[in-house]
């Protein structure tokens, strides 16, 4: 056998679990921070002439009022101005008073959300979300119909499905409070994307594990699986790498406006390779011999493989 | 089988040259692909509309369309290509200016409550009509009735580019510090020389009272579309109805007016009450009555249309629009940032491109080679989709696009890994593909299923919300972009790949896989 992946089940499992741990914490300690799109308020793009440093643009904004404004700087002189809803008063005052003490410069780009638009936003956006959940439920039901044990295959796809979701929240939970990344419609769309393209992956193990199981392969399951998982693994490699050469290209072209996206992405697709080869698989197992003692004490788990 | 392949491979190669050709010469009036705002720069405003609590549906659908054609009237005039203005849902109203970048500017432009004046045509001691020919005669520009010192506005009738006759305000005459100068509508002066083509445009002067009080849009009650009931067949027209002090200086004007000479069949620019609208000439009925009493109509060859979209333009000189402020939804693209955003994200798009095509090439060799050259039939096919349907593509929906690049190979990859095993159980080329496709194809089946799921879902969620561009076009182009990928790689490159079936390089087994794995 090329790889041993099952049989280091137990580390793939407590390495994730530790993983998903520390989303988990980061997301109750730190939380998201929704975007204008979801909490109102305005987004103001602002290139001066001049380089401008931050702090002092910090600064000069708290002088202003505006102690609350979220700044992120933008290459070397461009800024996104993150405020409460400013009216078209409100924008010019700001802009003028900015440009009296930092010099000419050019509003690039200019986003304004009532807090009603937000509201209905991120009530629309719980929605699919609640959708694509149950869409992604009947569908697993659909594509596992012909397993062995469908249920089984179906909860572990749907574990995977969760890890990949709390890596990617966890890490925005943590961004969010380091950088001040918040989330958007752009978050949301990544996140689904994230859905689909890991739940694709573990279907084409499992596809090829009940191929094997059909095929009388070995009469040890754990044998089967990790066949089908060398047999495929190449594939999600692959898949996995040419998704994430356009990501990255992406990530480092287009930067800014849809860093989001991209870093959903980019983090979504790594950890839904992982999760499909060394989660979702291994668990099946786990599953089929009631080892799930292994999930929670490694040494305990160690010893009564002796 | 072989002479299926050629078909076949004649078919692809016709698909391809045709999505090439739809790429760069207008086809079907395609011109140039639909970018979204983001991508060229402009403006996106959303208003809810602002109606009393007791309005009743019909009361609201009638402010909303008041709201909506007084707000196209207004953008027509600026010439931005291509506006958007719609109504969203029951209550809201979309506008989108491409290539407006001043957001303060359109603001107000949809905000602003219409400046609605009637004016009366400006005649000579003769009590001939004023042309603009006629000033061009003085050696110093003076108003002709001297006793008029409010300006003028010349208005000659055009055929516009839809071939309809409309009233087009081509210059005013101001007096500005004791000079006499034309200006255009912002106030700035127009040399009388770049005029000349116009001498045939009507001079119109502010209509008074006997007090010298103006008759503008707030002495006006109401204006609805009605209909003329005395003939046999009923005619649409349009009534309007004065205040207290609108009636007795309508009337007075009238008074004034109707004694004018009449030709029955002909236009009286003599007797004609211009109504304007943020200077420009809605209608120029002939007054026909001496008294009207605080109501009158207007009637002419019109059409129910016409009718209401009069009155409607009426009633927006005279009412604020019903719009709350400040906009639910504003959002301003600069054209440079719009610009910068295609170049970044063709360069992401051709940098993916190519280092999918790479690694494809240098893992899976000739067939590496064959799926990239799929990799650019599909590229083309679907730009090819996006601008003939057309797709609006905004940054996330190019994003999408990306994404599907490095999507599209997983069918590929799928295959050709089959291949590889079928090659290691000693099977021929041909039959290495044959088997290869077949086995993959439930696999690429169910896997693009999820895809679609969350492509419908994102469109769902996109259309029912403001800021909807982004997740729309995302969710479409994703969707396409997969959609067609199966095609590519189920039908574009097995068709490749059956080519080198029977020829002497389909025994260099080498050729086909980097990593053969023997048994």
């Amino acid at each position: 056998m090329m790889f041993d992946i099952t049989g280091k089940r137990s580390l793939f499992l407590i390495i994730s679990e530790v993983v998903i741990l520390i989303g988990i914490i980061a997301l109750v300690v730190f939380g998201l921070k929704p975007g204008i799109e979801f909490s109102s308020g305005s987004m103001l793009t602002v290139s001066f002439e001049q380089e401008v440093d931050h702090s002092e643009l910090e600064q000069e904004l708290v002088n202003l009022g505006y102690t609350n404004a979220i700044i992120q700087g933008i290459g070397e002189s461009d800024f996104l101005i993150r405020t409460p809803e400013l009216s078209g008063e409100d924008k010019a005052a700001l802009e003028d008073a900015l440009s009296a003490r930092f010099g000419s410069l050019s509003e690039r780009e200019f986003h304004s959300v009532s807090p009603m638009v937000a509201t209905e936003t991120a009530h629309n956006a719980a929605i699919a979300v609640a959708i694509a959940a149950v869409g992604i439920l009947l569908y697993i039901t659909w594509a596992f119909r012909r397993m062995p044990r469908p249920f089984h295959y179906g909860v572990c796809a749907i574990i995977a499905l969760v890890h990949d979701v709390v890596v990617v929240l966890g890490i925005f939970a943590i961004f969010g409070a380091i950088l001040n990344w918040e989330i958007n419609l752009m978050f949301i769309t990544g996140v689904l994307a994230v859905i689909g393209y890991s739940i694709n992956d573990t279907v084409v193990i499992f596809d090829r594990i009940r191929e094997n199981l059909k095929r009388g392969m070995s009469a040890d399951f754990e044998v089967v699986v990790n066949n089908s998982l060398v047999e495929t693994m190449s594939r999600s490699l692959n898949t996995c790498l040419t998704t994430l050469f356009v990501v990255l290209a992406l990530l480092f072209f287009v930067g800014a406006s849809i860093q989001n996206f991209a870093v959903v992405l980019l983090v979504g697709i790594v950890s839904g390779t992982y999760s499909s080869i060394c989660i979702a698989a291994p668990l099946l197992i786990v599953w089929e011999r009631g080892e799930w003692g292994r999930l929670v004490f490694l040494p305990q788990a160690k010893a009564k493989e002796a | 089988m072989a002479r299926k392949n050629t078909l076949l491979l004649i078919i692809i190669l016709a698909l391809f040259a045709f999505a090439v050709c739809a790429l760069i010469y207008p086809l079907f009036d395609r011109k140039e692909m639909r970018l979204g705002l983001d991508l060229i720069g402009g403006v996106h405003l959303v208003y809810q509309a602002d109606f009393p609590e007791d309005a009743t549906g019909e009361e609201r659908a009638a402010g909303m369309e008041r709201a909506l054609i007084t707000i196209e009237k207004r953008i027509d005039k600026y010439g931005v290509t291509e506006p958007i203005i719609q109504q969203l849902g029951e209550d809201r109203i979309l506008v989108q200016l491409p290539g407006f970048t001043d957001i303060d500017a359109a603001k107000s432009l949809v905000e602003q409550t219409g400046f609605l004046e009637f004016r009366e045509v400006e005649l000579n001691e003769e009590e001939q009509p004023v042309y603009l020919g006629d000033y061009f005669q003085q050696d110093e520009l003076q108003f002709i009735n001297e006793q008029e010192t409010g300006n003028r506005v010349f208005v000659i009738d055009v055929v516009n580019a839809e071939g309809e006759r409309e009233h087009k305000t081509v210059a005013f005459l101001a007096k500005d510090n004791g000079d006499i100068k034309f200006t255009d509508a912002s106030g700035n002066p127009i040399d009388a020389t770049a005029l000349e083509e116009y001498a045939d445009a009507l001079s119109w002067i502010i209509a008074r009272g006997d007090d010298g009080t103006p008759l503008t849009g707030d002495l006006l009650a109401d204006a609805y579309a009605s209909l003329d009931q005395s003939g046999v067949v009923p005619i649409p027209q349009v009534s309007i109805e004065w205040d207290s002090e609108g009636s007795v200086i309508f009337d007075q004007i009238a008074a004034r007016l109707y004694p004018r000479p009449d030709n029955e069949n002909y236009f009286d620019p003599e007797r004609a009450l211009g109504i304007f609208l943020d200077n420009t000439l809605l209608s120029a009925p002939e007054v026909n009555a001496q008294k009207f009493e605080g109501r009158g109509v207007i009637t002419g060859n019109f059409t129910r249309e016409e009718v209401s979209e009069l009155a409607n333009l009426l009633k927006s000189g005279a009412l604020p629009m019903p719009l709350k402020k400040p906009p639910l939804y504003e959002e301003k693209v600069s054209a440079t940032l719009g610009a910068d955003f295609i170049d970044m994200s063709l360069k992401a798009g051709i940098i993916g491109l190519i280092l999918v095509m790479l690694f494809m090439i240098i893992y899976y060799r000739l067939p590496g080679v064959l799926a990239s050259l799929a990799l650019v039939f599909y590229a083309a096919l679907v730009l090819a989709i996006f601008k003939l349907i057309p797709v609006t593509l905004t940054l996330a929906g190019i994003g999408g696009f990306v994404l599907s690049i490095g999507m599209a190979v997983d069918a590929n990859v799928l295959i050709f890994e089959r291949m590889k095993e079928e090659f290691a159980t000693g099977r021929t080329l041909g039959a290495a593909i044959e088997a290869g496709f077949n086995r993959a194809w439930t696999a690429i089946r169910d896997s693009n299923v999820t895809t679609f799921i969350v492509c419908v879902i994102l469109y769902w969620l996109g259309s029912s919300i403001v800021a909807s561009a982004p997740v729309m076009g995302f969710a479409l182009t994703l969707f396409i972009g997969v959609a067609v990928s199966m095609f590519t790689a189920i039908v574009v490159t097995r068709t490749l790949l059956r080519l080198f079936v029977g020829t002497s390089l389909a025994s260099k087994t080498s050729l086909f896989s980097a990593h053969q794995e023997r048994k």
